[in-house]
C-alpha cells in the first residue's frame, strides 16, 4: 500500500520560503492558483503574485519581460499548457535569451491526471523541454523532493522546468538528498541490470527490484530526477557495471528519460535498453495506479524488461 | 519644438538610406516593414526615451520591445545612430559574424531590451517589463511597436485583458499600422479590421495619429504618459515602404532585396549616397 504526499503543496510551501529570501522571486499563474494550492500564498505575499488569467502564452512572455527587468518569476500552471499551449514562448522568450524564469507543471505524467482524461494527463512534456537548448529539466520522485527541487532550480540563474503531480503523490522511501543534476542510486543489490527510474513511478522501480532480488537478480535502481543536465557519467558508469537497463517514466517512451537513457548508451555505452512507459498512444481516464499497470508499467512489466535486458546482453 | 521635428525628420531620413543600404548589402531583410517603422521608432530613440548608450544596462532607464522583430534594421540603424555601437556594423546585418541578428536578439546587440520577432509576443513582454518597474519602484516606461498584422494572434488581446486589470500606465503600445501583412491587405487576410474599437473595448487608453508626423507621434505619446491609470495604445497609420516610392503599394517589398539599380533609385529617392 502507499504512501501518498502532494507535491503541489510540497511546491507552494517551498515558494513562500524562497519568497522569504529572495526579494526578486514572484509567482506567476495563469488562473491556477488553485492548482498549485496557493490560496495562503497569495493572501500572505499579495504582492508576490501575478495572475494574467487563462492565457499561458502571455504568463510566460510576461515572465520573460519580468526577468528581463530583474523579477525572477515561477510560472506554475499545468505542465501541458506551460510546455504546449506556450512552448514557443519557453523556447523562444525564456530559453533562447536564458532569462531566469522558472516554470513548474501540474499534472506530469499519465496517473497525475487525476482521472481527468487526455486534455489533462501530460506525457510529452520532458520530451518537448529536451528538445529545447538551455532548460534545465527536473522530475522529482515525491513531495519531499519537491521541496529540495524547487530550492535547487531557484539556485541556478537561468530557465528550468521543474514537474509536480496531482497533489496524491506516492511518497518513496527514502533520505537520499536531492542534488540538482545527479543521479541518486535508491538501491544497489547488485550489478545485474540496472533500472533508471523517475517521477511517480520510481517505487514501482525499487519493488520491481526487490521482485528481481528475490529471484536472483541484483539490480541497481538509480533515479535520474534531473533530465537536464544530465549525469552522463553516473550513468555511464552503471552501465558498464551492468551493461544492460531498463528505463521507468510516466511519460511518452519518446522523448523522455528512456530515450535520454537510450541517446547516450547508443553514443557511449551500446548495450540493451528497454523503456517502459506510455507506448505512444493516448491513455484513458482511471485511478492512477491501475491506468500505470493497464499501460505496461506495473512492477511486473519492469521485472519482465529487467529480464529481457538481461538476456539480449551481448 | 520646429527645429526639433526637423532634426527627427532628418534622422528618420538617415535611419531609412541605413535600411535600404543594410537589406542591399546583407542581401536578405524586410525592407517595406521596417520603413513604416522608421519614423516611431526615430521618435522613441531620438526624442521620447530615456536611454543612455554608455550605460545600456541602467535598470531605470525606459524599455522598448520591437514586436514586430522583422522591421529590425531600422532599429539597428537607430541604435547605431544613437551610439550604441559603430554604424559601420550595420553592413554585417544577417551575416554569421555580425552581432546584428535577421531578428533582435537581446544578449547579442548592444541595445536591445528584449529578443523579438516571433510575432504577437511584444505586448505581453511589454506587461511583464512594464510589471516589474512597478514592483521594483523603478518610474520607466516601456514602449512597444507591435504590426498590425501581427496582434491577430491571441496572446495580443490576453495581454490586452492583463494589463487592463493591473492599469499598467506606464505601457505605452504602437501599432503600426500599414494596412499589409505578409500575404496581403489585412482586409483580405483576416477580419482585425476595426483595429481601434477592439483595444478601446479592452480597456485601453487609445489615440489615432499619423505615424509619419513627428508632431502627432510626440504629442500621442505626451498624452499617454499622462494617462496614468491605464495602458495606452496608439494607432499609427503608415505607409509600407515610406520614403521609397517603388516600394509603395507593392507588397513584394516585404521581404526582397534591391537590386544594385534599385538601391541606387532609393538612394536618390532618399537624397542619400550610393556607397
Amino acid at each position: 500500500m502507499s504512501v501518498f504526499g502532494n507535491t503541489r503543496v510540497a511546491f507552494i510551501e517551498s515558494m513562500a520560503e524562497i519568497v522569504e529570501q529572495d526579494p526578486n522571486a514572484v509567482l506567476v499563474c495563469a488562473d491556477s492558483v488553485l492548482v498549485v494550492k496557493g490560496k495562503a500564498f497569495i493572501e500572505k505575499y499579495p504582492g508576490r503574485f501575478f495572475d494574467v488569467g487563462i492565457a499561458e502564452q502571455n504568463a510566460v512572455a510576461c515572465a520573460a519581460g519580468m526577468a528581463a527587468c530583474g523579477l525572477v518569476p515561477f510560472v506554475a500552471t499545468y505542465a501541458g499548457f506551460i510546455t504546449m499551449r506556450a512552448c514557443e514562448q519557453v523556447r523562444t522568450f525564456v530559453a533562447y535569451p536564458g532569462l531566469n524564469v522558472k516554470f513548474v507543471g501540474a499534472n506530469g505524467g499519465i496517473s497525475a491526471g487525476e482521472r481527468e482524461g487526455v486534455t489533462h494527463q501530460f506525457f510529452e512534456d520532458i520530451g518537448i523541454l529536451r528538445a529545447i537548448p538551455g532548460v534545465t529539466v527536473v522530475v522529482p520522485a515525491d513531495h519531499a523532493q519537491v521541496r529540495q527541487a524547487t530550492k535547487a532550480i531557484h539556485g541556478i540563474r537561468g530557465p528550468a522546468y521543474m514537474r509536480i503531480g496531482s497533489g496524491r503523490d506516492p511518497v518513496v522511501d527514502s533520505d537520499i538528498p536531492f542534488e540538482l543534476g545527479k543521479v541518486r542510486i535508491l538501491k544497489e543489490y547488485g550489478s545485474d541490470i540496472a533500472l533508471f527510474a523517475n517521477g511517480f513511478v520510481v517505487n514501482r522501480a525499487l519493488k520491481a527490484a526487490d521482485v528481481l532480488k528475490a529471484e536472483g537478480i541484483n539490480a541497481v535502481v538509480a533515479d535520474v530526477h534531473t533530465l537536464k543536465p544530465l549525469d552522463e557519467t553516473a550513468i555511464i558508469e552503471i552501465l558498464k557495471r551492468t551493461g544492460a537497463a531498463v528505463t521507468v517514466e510516466d511519460h511518452n517512451i519518446i522523448g523522455g528519460l528512456g530515450s535520454a537513457i537510450a541517446e547516450l548508451s547508443a553514443e557511449k555505452l551500446p548495450c540493451p535498453v528497454i523503456r517502459i512507459g506510455l507506448r505512444d498512444i493516448y491513455p484513458r481516464s482511471g485511478e492512477p495506479e491501475s491506468l500505470l499497470d493497464y499501460y505496461k508499467m506495473s512492477v511486473t512489466d519492469i521485472v519482465e524488461a529487467a529480464k529481457r535486458a538481461i538476456k539480449t546482453r551481448v | 519644438m520646429k527645429e526639433n521635428i526637423g532634426r527627427l525628420e532628418e534622422i528618420a531620413r538617415l535611419i531609412r538610406i541605413d535600411v535600404v543600404t543594410m537589406i542591399h548589402k546583407a542581401g536578405d531583410g524586410h525592407p517595406g516593414p521596417a520603413l513604416s517603422a522608421a519614423d516611431l521608432i526615430t521618435a522613441l530613440y531620438f526624442h521620447i526615451m530615456d536611454v543612455d548608450p554608455k550605460n545600456p544596462s541602467r535598470q531605470d532607464r525606459d524599455r522598448f520591445v520591437l514586436s514586430k522583430g522583422h522591421a529590425c534594421p531600422a532599429l539597428y540603424a537607430a541604435l547605431a545612430r544613437k551610439g550604441y555601437f559603430s554604424h559601420s556594423e550595420l553592413v554585417g546585418l544577417r551575416s554569421l559574424e555580425s552581432f546584428l541578428q535577421g531578428h533582435p536578439d537581446m544578449n547579442k546587440t548592444p541595445g536591445i531590451d528584449s529578443t523579438s520577432g516571433s510575432l504577437g509576443n511584444g505586448v505581453a513582454i511589454g506587461l511583464g517589463m512594464t510589471l516589474a518597474g512597478r514592483y521594483f519602484g523603478r518610474d520607466y516606461f516601456t514602449y512597444v511597436i507591435t504590426g498590425d498584422g501581427e496582434i491577430e494572434e491571441g496572446i495580443v488581446w490576453e495581454a490586452a485583458m492583463s494589463a487592463k486589470k493591473y492599469k499598467t500606465g506606464r505601457l505605452i503600445v504602437f501599432v503600426d499600422n500599414n494596412g499589409i501583412q505578409s500575404g496581403g491587405p489585412i482586409e483580405k487576410v483576416s477580419g482585425l479590421n476595426p483595429i481601434l474599437p477592439k483595444w478601446e473595448a479592452f480597456g485601453w487608453h487609445c489615440q489615432e495619429i499619423d505615424g509619419h508626423n513627428f508632431a502627432e507621434i510626440l504629442q500621442a505619446t505626451e498624452k499617454a504618459k499622462e494617462n496614468t491609470g491605464q495602458p495606452s495604445l496608439i494607432l499609427a497609420h503608415t505607409i509600407k515602404g515610406k520614403g521609397v516610392p517603388y516600394m509603395i503599394g507593392d507588397n513584394s517589398w516585404h521581404k526582397r532585396v534591391p537590386t544594385k539599380e534599385e538601391y541606387k533609385e532609393a538612394m536618390r529617392a532618399l537624397g542619400g549616397e550610393i556607397t
